[in-house]
């Protein structure tokens, strides 16, 4: 599903990723993992278009397309959702209206009919029981006054409502009390099928009980220098990742 | 629905001043149509609601009495560039709440003098400019007396060569202890032509007063638009929709009327 080979990219003039290689199958669940500044959420932003990056060198492919030729709005369409690990503000836009925007432009690109107004709130309900976020919520304006907790909830209640082939979630579990952290790793486990796949950046094996990796893997100064099974994020929280980067300390 | 079209959906096909307005909450507002000078008084404890349209380019001089614990709600909206003067006027304990739409190249004064004990005054207004289009907008709140709230925002939007200009002064007398004052500007400008103008004042002789003002002038929201865009809008889109949210603001409300004043600007905003 998702190829990158050799993946190059900076900010500014600043390099960030450094070859990053990485694939991710239909049906997988992977995780990246890293201490701050190892490049984890550059390449979330990248892998989504965020035009503040340079891609210097390497490729993407995504469902068999180039994806660093299409744009942001285009690669999302196509099946590849970004949960924030900031979600923006956007005052004077209900949540209602910016998801009914959304799902209809998504409908669009696969030449599909808009949904009707039932449909939608039906829907609306239906997906927002996943993350139990309160109904009120989607009338309000998007991400305004909301909670840490609500954010992150909001963010898995559009990836419910949008059904993506691929969700990046980007430290989705940051901020998170603990009733909190359960309902939204349920819910990301609740919209995992064995036709999409999750990649989740975290700090913290928590986050991992409940969403069960297939592969874990070690971002350090903007490469993937270490990848296992679920037992390496168990012994990443104990031991740290002294053992790992060692190696690749100046 | 536009305001023209709305004010005929409510059998107002030719519009006069004096013309009753009946709002979907069943609660009823006066019309006025192009006015060139009325004073209207607020009677003691009574309430009031107007609603003002100007499509002509004409002068007008409007001022509002408030007797003492009295209600006023008055909306504005411009649609031609009309030059219009309003002064307020309130006593004890009154209460006026403006919302004021500004969808063409008018020149508007608010003044608002709080004379009496714990009145309070609310000001919301959005102007967009386009084209060579250049709105004038200014707000005064003078207060006067102890006791008394006020609360203005202010958002501005210019596009193409437009310019928009916002001038606002809160002025708080010797005596008026206690004082709270709230003045506020937002703005953005698209594109490197348009121009926004900003200059909110104080001027403060009370000692004890909470007074807070700012002023921004942005160009929109990048990481806004990058996520609208990770969720599958258009980037024209993305852009439409900020900027529409950015001047709902003013008038977000579940009213029939809100809605309609937010048509107003959005259609205004798609012809930028």
């Amino acid at each position: 599903m998702l190829s990158i080979k050799n993946l190059h990219a900076s900010i500014g003039e600043k390099p960030i990723l450094k070859g990053i290689n990485l694939e991710v199958k239909a049906g997988e669940v992977h995780a990246i993992m890293g201490p701050n500044g190892s490049g984890k959420s550059t390449l979330a932003s990248v892998l989504a278009g965020n035009e503040k990056f340079t891609v210097t060198d390497g490729s993407v492919e995504f469902l068999g397309q180039n994806l660093m030729e299409l744009s942001i709005e285009d690669r999302a369409r196509l099946g590849l959702f970004l949960g924030f690990q900031y979600p923006v503000e956007i005052p004077g836009v209900t949540m209602a209206n910016f998801m009914k925007m959304a799902v209809n432009e998504q409908r669009k690109f696969r030449g599909e009919e808009p949904l009707t107004a039932g449909q939608f709130l039906k829907l609306m309900k239906q997906k927002s029981a996943v993350v139990e976020l309160d109904s009120k919520l989607t009338s309000r304006a998007v991400n305004e006054g909301f909670s840490g907790g609500e954010k992150k909830k909001n963010e898995i209640f559009q990836m419910a409502m949008l059904e993506p082939k691929l969700a990046i979630l980007d430290e989705t579990d940051s901020g998170l009390d603990i009733d909190a952290l359960r309902i939204v790793a349920t819910g990301v486990t609740k919209l995992h099928t064995p036709e999409n796949a999750t990649v989740v950046i975290t700090h913290y094996q928590r986050l991992l009980d409940y969403i069960v990796p297939d592969f874990v893997h070690v971002l350090y100064k903007g490469q993937i220098i270490y990848s296992g099974d679920k037992s390496l994020a168990l012994k990443l929280e104990k031991e740290g990742y002294d053992w790992l980067i060692n190696d690749y300390k100046e | 629905m536009l305001f023209l079209e709305y004010l005929k959906s409510v059998g107002l096909e030719s519009p006069r001043s004096g013309d009753e307005i009946l709002l979907a909450d069943g609660s009823r507002a006066t019309l006025l149509y192009n006015p060139t000078a009325v004073t209207c008084g607020v009677a003691e404890q009574g309430e009031e609601s107007l609603v003002v349209v100007y499509d002509q380019e004409d002068e007008s001089a409007l001022t509002f009495d408030l007797m003492p614990y009295s209600k006023l709600s008055l909306v504005e909206v411009f649609l031609a560039g009309a030059k219009a003067r309003c002064r307020v006027l309130q006593q004890a304990g009154s209460v006026c709440d403006i919302t004021s739409i500004v969808v063409a190249d008018a020149e508007v004064d608010y003044t608002v003098d709080m004379n009496g004990r714990g009145a309070s005054n609310v000001l919301r207004s959005a102007f967009i400019v386009g084209g060579e289009e250049h709105s004038k907008l200014n707000v005064r709140v003078n207060h006067n007396s102890p006791d008394c709230t006020s609360d203005s925002l202010v958002k501005g939007v210019a596009g193409g060569k437009a310019t928009g200009e916002f001038c606002g002064m809160v002025y708080v007398a010797q005596d008026a202890q206690r004082t709270d004052a709230k003045q506020t500007s937002r703005n953005i400008e698209i594109g490197a032509d348009a121009k926004i103008i900003t200059k909110p004042q104080l001027e403060i002789y009370a000692d004890d007063v909470k007074c807070s003002h700012g002023a921004t002038v942005g160009q929109m929201d990048s990481e806004a638009i990058f996520y609208m865009r990770q969720r599958g809008l258009s980037e024209k889109q993305a852009r439409q929709v900020q900027i529409e949210g950015f001047v709902r603001e003013v008038v977000l409300s579940s009213d029939q009327l809100g809605e309609v004043l937010a048509e107003e600007l959005t259609h205004k905003l798609e012809i930028l």
